[in-house]
């Protein structure tokens, strides 16, 4: 009987009203400073605007129009998934290795699992003012470093030149993304019933065979989770690149989130960046979902 | 032959656990360096490691000559602000779709996890819009209204994981002793789940003190920048003071810092969900 009345919330029910109480105030917080958003951004798409993003007259696609004929627009675009691609494989090669590092007993363990965390725990734009300094080509201490260790005599002006900036710029996204990444895959990892591994030792199987065979498999469905999460935080890394290189120099590492910034507060052009928003929101949205597929599938 | 082995593997971990972190911690190393060096020294060739002098007076001028204390204090009014108004927010609707039974809930559920992932640029055209409107820009409200927005979702969602670990014969005893439904929630359901609104709290609080964007747009006078934009502020002229700006680095990361590590296994938890709970 108890199942029956659970089952199904009747709309006026006490139970139900106070649910509806409960959840207007955070509601009306997203309807007002996030869904009204984006509604107004996908109106703003099909008009022209001035410089101070008023609307002035209906223009259907006309902005989709302009855009697509940036060439700019397509480098962005396809940065935008090499950046992705890139950091969310070195990020997840990176958290694999630490993770197994980190799953054997040792003495001082718990001091490398502290120190790891740091750069996730530091503040983003702190740390990339950090790193800019890091990259000075001059008095920095990366390239004396480098210099130091034999590893090159000659290292590049880091931020000065497109794909040097590139790698500077995707190696501190990844170096942020580490951590989360390692300590997702070593909680998976703990997971792991030890007997697993055990009777495979008594068959005879090597270590790089326990790993595919074994530990991989388990950890598949962690593995898609964290990746699929990486993915959007890489994609709408706003403070690396901003931070960094303003997109520079001239726009060769500019992502599509650094990219409609800029379209918006520094070339005043609001009518073409609201529609790149909008793409933009299709692209997030279609991960997003598959990112909470994958979550509920844990949850059951 | 096997205690060999275990002694080669053991090797074999702590030398490259070291490497790793050694690597991950480079740009610290760099920050203490250059926070501990005087004008000159970090402006020399080659830059070395280790100060000749120990330039203590970085961390008066960062205080006396610069506005860092006006900037902590911004950030702090933000962050606490934004905070508040979070947890005031995302307490009864965890609640309500934690406990409750109504239409609606679990696209309400699903909807909080793919509204979290939203990014706040696809909206910072309309929401500056917004703010001009409203006579919002140059002030903390604007700040505090979107940070406890961009939190909200992912607060609601790890708090009502919380809500539903609590058994349902505790709250039941309680409404049965002659609390209603509001009072148990404040009775009972927080006190039982304090370690979830705790871990909440500190992340939002985080949440605002390290945006950078919203305060980069919508704040335009010095005495309102929280300490992300001041310190943004810093470069960007001709010669920046590195030193000056690693020292207040320096300072601001330490309370994110530790705040991070008393929510750290909680937070991977509630961003993978159910895939790490094994």
């Amino acid at each position: 009987m108890d199942t029956a009345l659970a089952k199904k919330g009747h709309f006026w029910t006490t139970e139900s009203k106070l649910a509806y109480l409960l959840l207007i105030p955070g509601t009306v917080f997203l309807i007002l400073f996030m869904f009204y958003p984006i509604v107004y951004v996908f109106l703003m798409s099909l008009f022209k605007t001035n410089k101070f993003g008023k609307i002035l007259k209906f223009c259907g696609i006309c902005n989709f129009k302009q855009i697509f004929l940036i060439k700019d627009f397509w480098a962005v675009l396809g940065r935008s998934f090499l950046w992705t691609g890139l950091a969310v494989l070195t990020k997840t090669l990176f958290g694999i290795v630490i993770a197994l590092l980190l799953n054997v007993e040792y003495k001082g363990r718990r001091v490398y699992r502290t120190l790891l965390i740091l750069p996730w725990a530091s503040s983003v734009p702190i740390s990339v003012m950090l790193w800019q300094w890091v990259y000075n080509a001059d008095f920095g201490l990366l390239n004396q470093t480098l210099k130091m260790l034999h590893i090159t005599q000659h290292p590049p002006y880091w931020l000065a030149y497109p794909i040097p900036a590139f790698f500077a710029a995707i190696w501190v996204d990844i170096w942020i993304g580490i951590p989360f990444m390692s300590l997702v895959f070593l909680a998976g990892l703990q997971a792991i019933p030890k007997d697993i591994y055990e009777s495979a030792v008594v068959d005879g199987v090597n270590q790089w065979q326990k790993f595919r065979f074994i530990t991989l498999p388990l950890l598949k469905n962690i593995l898609v989770i964290a990746t699929l999460l990486s993915t959007l935080w890489t994609f709408n890394d706003f403070n690396t690149i901003y931070i960094l290189t303003k997109g520079g120099p001239i726009n060769t590492t500019d992502i599509l989130i650094t990219f409609i910034y800029k379209y918006s507060f520094n070339f005043l052009r609001f009518g073409p960046a609201s529609a790149m928003a909008v793409i933009t929101f299709f692209i997030l949205l279609g991960v997003s979902i598959i990112y909470s597929r994958f979550y509920f599938k844990g949850e059951e | 032959m096997v205690e060999k082995n275990v002694g080669l593997k053991k090797a074999f971990i702590y030398f490259w656990a070291t490497v790793i972190i050694l690597f991950l911690l480079f740009p610290f190393f760099v920050m203490i360096s250059t926070m501990l060096k005087d004008f000159n020294q970090v402006y020399s060739k080659p830059p070395f490691w280790i100060p000749k002098r120990i330039a203590w007076e970085n961390f008066k001028v960062i205080w006396t000559k610069y506005p860092m204390a006006k900037y902590f204090l911004n950030s702090f009014i933000i962050a606490s602000g934004s905070t508040i108004l979070n947890t005031l927010l995302c307490i009864p609707a965890a609640y309500a779709v934690a406990r409750l039974r109504f239409k609606g809930r679990h696209f309400l559920l699903y909807m909080f996890l793919v509204v979290q992932m939203f990014s706040p640029v696809i909206v910072i055209i309309s929401l500056f819009k917004i703010m001009s409107k409203l006579h919002l820009l140059n002030t903390y409200i604007s700040l505090i209204l979107v940070n406890s927005v961009f939190t909200l979702a992912f607060n609601i969602w790890m708090l009502n994981g919380y809500f539903q670990s609590i058994p349902k014969e505790i709250e039941e005893a309680a409404l049965i002793d002659g609390c209603n439904r509001v009072s148990t929630i404040y009775k009972i359901m927080i006190p039982i789940a304090m370690p979830g609104v705790v871990t909440t709290v500190i992340y939002s609080f985080i949440a605002s003190w390290n945006e950078f964007m919203f305060a980069l747009t919508f704040i335009k006078t010095m005495d309102k920048r929280p300490l992300t934009v001041g310190l943004y502020n810093f470069i960007g002229r001709w010669m920046v003071q590195w030193q000056y700006l690693m020292a207040a680095s320096f300072f601001a990361l330490i309370p994110v810092v530790v705040l991070f590590f008393l929510i750290e296994k909680q937070l991977v938890q509630g961003l993978a969900g159910g895939a790490v709970k094994g």
